[in-house]
């Protein structure tokens, strides 16, 4: 199947370029990790909606931003109608040196690089929980976009501090991310997201940075916050706690496997590795055998810092 | 199962990328966002699946670069070269190999 075909009615009319019918005039700014980032083109309805849903992360309107996505109309009659039951979401995805382009539910989007790094997207929501959720869906790409050009990096992971120090788990769905995030959050521990964290990179110390998008844990109402990375886990469930090394290299490797949407795109490969390999050998990496007893908490906090 | 044999001819797939770090390769293959990690000797197998030489070839290459035992070391190739091809990250080159 090629690209847009299991979403669009007319693949072929995909919007070669960033333009269209705004839905409105209405814009705001979010404060989200690789931002701030200009949303404009909304609906009034969309506006409300938005800032419902990104409570603690909108700022006015007015306030600099270092990225902008325009949103625009498109007719529901471009999309498919597809039977969602049982379906696991995705989007099609075609890459390019210097645009990627997304097809999904009543969603058509594109993040070009031309001249820096903007988001286009087209959806025929005019506002309330489904258009929030499609441009989540969108945002989620783009973000993770703008994160690995700043040499930084989204990560499928949970992120959990202790008001200090922040530990990230990583592992497939099902390896245990939101149920050791519950065992750290019954033992005091505060989860940033068990579902997408953000790895900063400054000279200094990589940071885990909160992300709007959360899985079952997780505040995604809250503003940005970071804190320093001590360790990259790898989770394995057990019957036991315990602790064991992981070397550089299987480190990386559970890093590329949890960055989502760049990962499978060849154009920007050598980035991703650049910046993952940069993040193995800069923060210790374990992997962490963990039981329901709850004992996994009381390892991170014995990780030397 | 894998077919392959002393004289297949394999080459990386197109969409495998892969990076050394600290004697191990973390392999990528693009398309799935599937990911292995290799020890030296597959990511010198990795290195020789340049779809020009025969398994036998990598094996002579080897030879000469590890200090090991023929035999174990053609068994590991072999075995090696029959596990990237069954993950998809090697394919077979018809044609003989170059001299």
């Amino acid at each position: 199947m090629s690209f847009g075909e299991g979403f669009l009615r007319f693949p072929d009319l995909f919007p070669g370029r960033r333009g269209g019918e705004p839905w409105g005039e209405r814009s705001l700014v979010l404060e989200v990790a690789g931002g701030p980032y200009l949303v404009a083109g909304l609906s009034a309805a969309q506006e409300e909606a938005a800032h419902r849903k990104f409570v603690g992360l909108c700022r006015p309107a007015d306030a600099a931003a270092a990225v902008a996505i325009h949103l625009f109309r498109a007719p529901s009659t471009d999309f498919l109608d597809r039977d969602v039951r049982g379906w696991e979401y995705t989007l099609d995805r075609d890459y390019s040196p210097g645009a990627v382009l997304l097809a999904g539910l009543r969603l058509m989007g594109r993040i070009d690089w031309t001249p820096a790094l903007t988001g286009g997207l087209w959806t025929s929501h005019p506002g309330g929980e489904e258009w929030v959720s499609t441009f989540e869906n969108f945002f989620r790409v783009l973000t993770a976009y703008r994160l690995l050009e700043q040499g930084s990096a989204l990560l499928h992971s949970a992120g959990i501090t202790d008001g200090t120090s922040a530990w990230l788990l990583l592992g497939p769905s099902g390896a245990g991310k939101t149920t050791s995030s519950g065992l750290c959050l019954a033992r005091g521990g505060t989860v940033l997201s068990d579902d997408l964290n953000a790895v900063e990179m400054p000279p200094q110390q990589p940071m885990l940075t909160r992300l709007p998008f959360t899985g079952d844990l997780g505040d995604r109402s809250g503003g940005p916050a970071s804190f320093p990375l001590a360790a990259v886990l790898r989770l394995v469930k057990g019957e036991e706690d315990r602790l064991l090394p992981l070397s550089p290299g299987r480190a990386l490797a559970g890093l590329v496997a949890s960055a989502p949407f760049v990962n499978q795109d060849p154009w920007r490969r050598e980035d991703l590795f650049g910046t993952l390999e940069r993040l193995a050998r800069s923060v210790p990496a374990y992997e962490l055998v963990f039981s329901l007893g709850g004992g996994l908490w009381d390892i991170l906090k014995g990780i030397p810092k | 199962m894998s077919s392959i044999t002393l004289s297949t001819v394999l080459r990386r797939r197109s969409d495998v990328r892969y990076r050394r770090i600290e004697g191990e390769a973390v392999v990528l293959r693009q398309s799935a966002a599937e990911v292995l990690v290799l020890n030296e000797v597959g990511a010198s197998v990795l290195d020789l699946a340049d779809g020009e030489r025969s398994v036998r070839q990598w094996i002579e290459e080897l030879t000469h670069e590890y200090d090991a035992d023929a035999d174990t070391l053609a068994r590991d190739v072999l075995t090696f070269a029959g596990e990237l091809h069954d993950a998809g990250m090697l394919e077979e080159v018809s044609g003989e190999a170059k001299p």
